[in-house]
């Protein structure tokens, strides 16, 4: 869609101009796993085995919606909300649904649009660009939700909102997952002026 | 087949009826006044009424709005909100209405939005309007759909993913009109006017929709600049006072606007954190982080500490009370982990909020002072939004 490569475009655009503030962010965001205290809670987490008092960054994170397990997961596990992809994803993840990281599972058609995160893969230290398509078309998955919000906006920055229905330019617009492509490397595209 | 089928009715009930005899056994018939069943009527609604909307994410097409009796926590009853449900009550709290999306084969098939209408006493369905099929697939934040202050216009936020506003006459049960606002979000209500609504938009401006008496838009005009999305971005959600509305900043400041002209008149803007609060890196957080009592000036703030980039929905780890007056913090208490905060609009209010991790509701008193007292866990599933009755 020209709508989206317009979009995909100006917001590549947009990122290179945050990079600097961008990369102070992940700097945050890496000290604190590196500290070993937990990313932000899942609001929608529901395991009761969560911090009674919930000192926010402190509570557990442990068994996503879904795919059980304890603790921070792995930032090169896609299936797990840690993932480094996941930076901004708020959804079921298609890895657990049948599909991949970059796959929609047999049955349901990729999203005509998208938001956008900005995630530094931890392997190489550099900020990618990525879109999550959400899958569509069929019964939500129910399995592994997860919620990040680096860099998520509320949707007077549409495109870097969250909290909406990504199938909804599709006809089939039920939403079933979401997954999280690589576009390109945020740092490659810093202006050099 | 249908005579056979009535046969096949008549032995059911002779033979239900002889093993109910038998079941009795020899309990004596005078002992024994059968029940029936009947449609139970809700309490009257007392102003701690909540009404939750629960977007159900595990199974999207089906959403709930779940009334619950704020003084006890008490479940009432429930109100299907179908595929992404925006509801909001009417000004009187005599309805609830729903814009929301029907799929003609659950999860495939014909998309058909409507306007439901549902008497917020009885919880019956009234009326239905079909509205075009673009009303915002998303969380139910306040402010997504809002209705004028006397009652005539209901608006809903629309998303394609182009934002626009769908206007609906709920006086002529008909949709009216739709207003393309782009790169603007949610729907805030004019007090003093009954046809004015202001949206926010993505380069920190508001914009005012005036309406003229058949719901057409009449004017649109933008504001200064509210705040920069950039460096110090807004909370979707806002409180209100008639025509004066606060709008909490990512970092933990309050913005001020009045909605009630024909362009939004920016207004001053303090901080809920002192030194000390920085440094600990306090920050709001939740989907609808904080509640206004104007009457007794307090406002209430979801907040938890060591806030990062992406920690704006984290759920709090304390509530935080202000004196809107003299702009000073006068409680502080845990937070329950609460996403959303509400109060109820009474002399003595009470503070509701929501424990997403246990889909719990949680009751707080504030008179004397603030303080936790209840939490029932288990109303449904994704429990996000309270509106109060």
């Amino acid at each position: 869609m020209r709508w989206f490569d317009d979009f995909i475009e100006r917001k590549t655009r947009e990122v290179a101009q945050l990079t600097s503030r961008r990369s102070a962010m992940l700097k945050v965001g890496r000290l604190l796993v590196g500290a070993g205290m937990l990313l932000p809670i899942l609001p929608f987490d529901r395991q009761p085995q969560a911090a009674p008092g919930g000192h926010g960054g402190e509570a557990a994170t442990a068994g996503h919606g879904g795919h059980g397990g304890g603790g921070l997961g792995d930032p090169n596990d896609d299936t797990t909300c840690e993932y480094w992809r996941y930076c901004a994803l708020d959804g079921f993840l298609c890895t657990c649904c049948g599909g991949s990281i970059s796959e929609c599972p047999g049955g349901t058609e990729v999203s005509k649009v998208t938001w956008i995160g900005t995630c530094q893969n931890p392997n190489d230290g550099k900020a990618y660009l990525i879109s999550y398509n959400d899958c569509c078309g069929i019964t939500a998955c129910g399995r592994c939700m997860c919620n990040y919000n680096i860099g998520e906006r509320p949707a007077y920055r549409m495109g870097v909102h969250n909290d909406v229905n990504w199938c909804m330019g599709n006809k089939a617009n039920s939403y079933h997952c979401t997954v999280a492509v690589a576009l390109g490397i945020a740092e490659a595209r810093e202006p050099t002026a | 087949m249908a005579e056979s089928r009535g046969e096949m009715m008549r032995i059911w009930r002779k033979g239900a009826a002889a093993a109910a005899m038998l079941l009795m056994g020899n309990v004596h018939a005078a002992d024994f006044v059968a029940e029936q069943v009947t449609i139970g009527k809700l309490p009257p609604a007392n102003p701690a009424r909540m009404y939750v909307s629960d977007v159900a994410i595990s199974h999207i097409v089906d959403g709930r709005m779940h009334i619950v009796d704020g003084e006890t926590l008490k479940y009432q009853g429930v109100v299907g909100t179908g595929f992404t449900g925006l509801a909001t009550l009417s000004p009187d709290r005599s309805e609830i209405y729903v814009a929301t999306t029907y799929l003609s084969r659950l999860n495939r098939g014909e998309r058909t939005d409507t306007l439901d209408i549902y008497d917020s006493t009885t919880l019956n369905l009234k009326e239905e309007i079909i509205i075009p099929p673009k009303h915002a697939q998303a969380l139910p934040y306040k402010g997504v759909i809002a209705v004028t202050g006397d009652g005539r216009f209901v608006v809903v936020q629309n998303a394609t993913p182009a934002s626009s506003l769908a206007v609906i006459d709920r006086k002529a049960s008909k949709y009216v009109t739709e207003i393309p606002t782009p790169g603007c979000w949610s729907i805030l209500m004019a007090q003093t006017s009954q046809r004015r609504f202001t949206t926010v938009c993505g380069d920190g401006t508001l914009l005012t929709i005036t309406l003229d008496e058949q719901g057409m838009p009449a004017d649109q005009q933008r504001s200064e600049r509210l705040f920069d999305p950039d460096k110090n971005p807004v909370f979707t959600q806002t409180e209100n006072e008639g025509d004066e509305y606060l709008f909490l900043g990512f970092y933990g400041d309050i913005l001020s606007a009045n909605l009630g002209g024909a362009k939004a008149v920016i207004g001053d803007s303090w901080s809920l954190l002192d030194e000390k609060d920085r440094k600990e890196g306090w920050r709001p957080g939740g989907y609808q982080p904080f509640a206004w009592h104007p009457a007794s000036k307090r406002l209430y703030v979801a907040v938890h500490p060591a806030g990062v980039e992406g920690s704006h929905k984290n759920p709090a780890a304390e509530v935080w009370a202000f004196d809107t007056q003299s702009r000073k913090r006068v409680a502080r208490v845990p937070g329950e982990n609460t996403v959303a905060l509400a109060v109820s609009r009474e002399d003595k209010p009470r503070l509701f909020g929501i424990d997403p991790l246990t889909a719990g509701l949680l009751r707080y008193e504030t008179v004397p002072t603030l303080k936790f007292v209840q939490r029932q866990d288990g109303f449904g599933e994704a429990p996000i939004l309270i509106e109060m009755h």
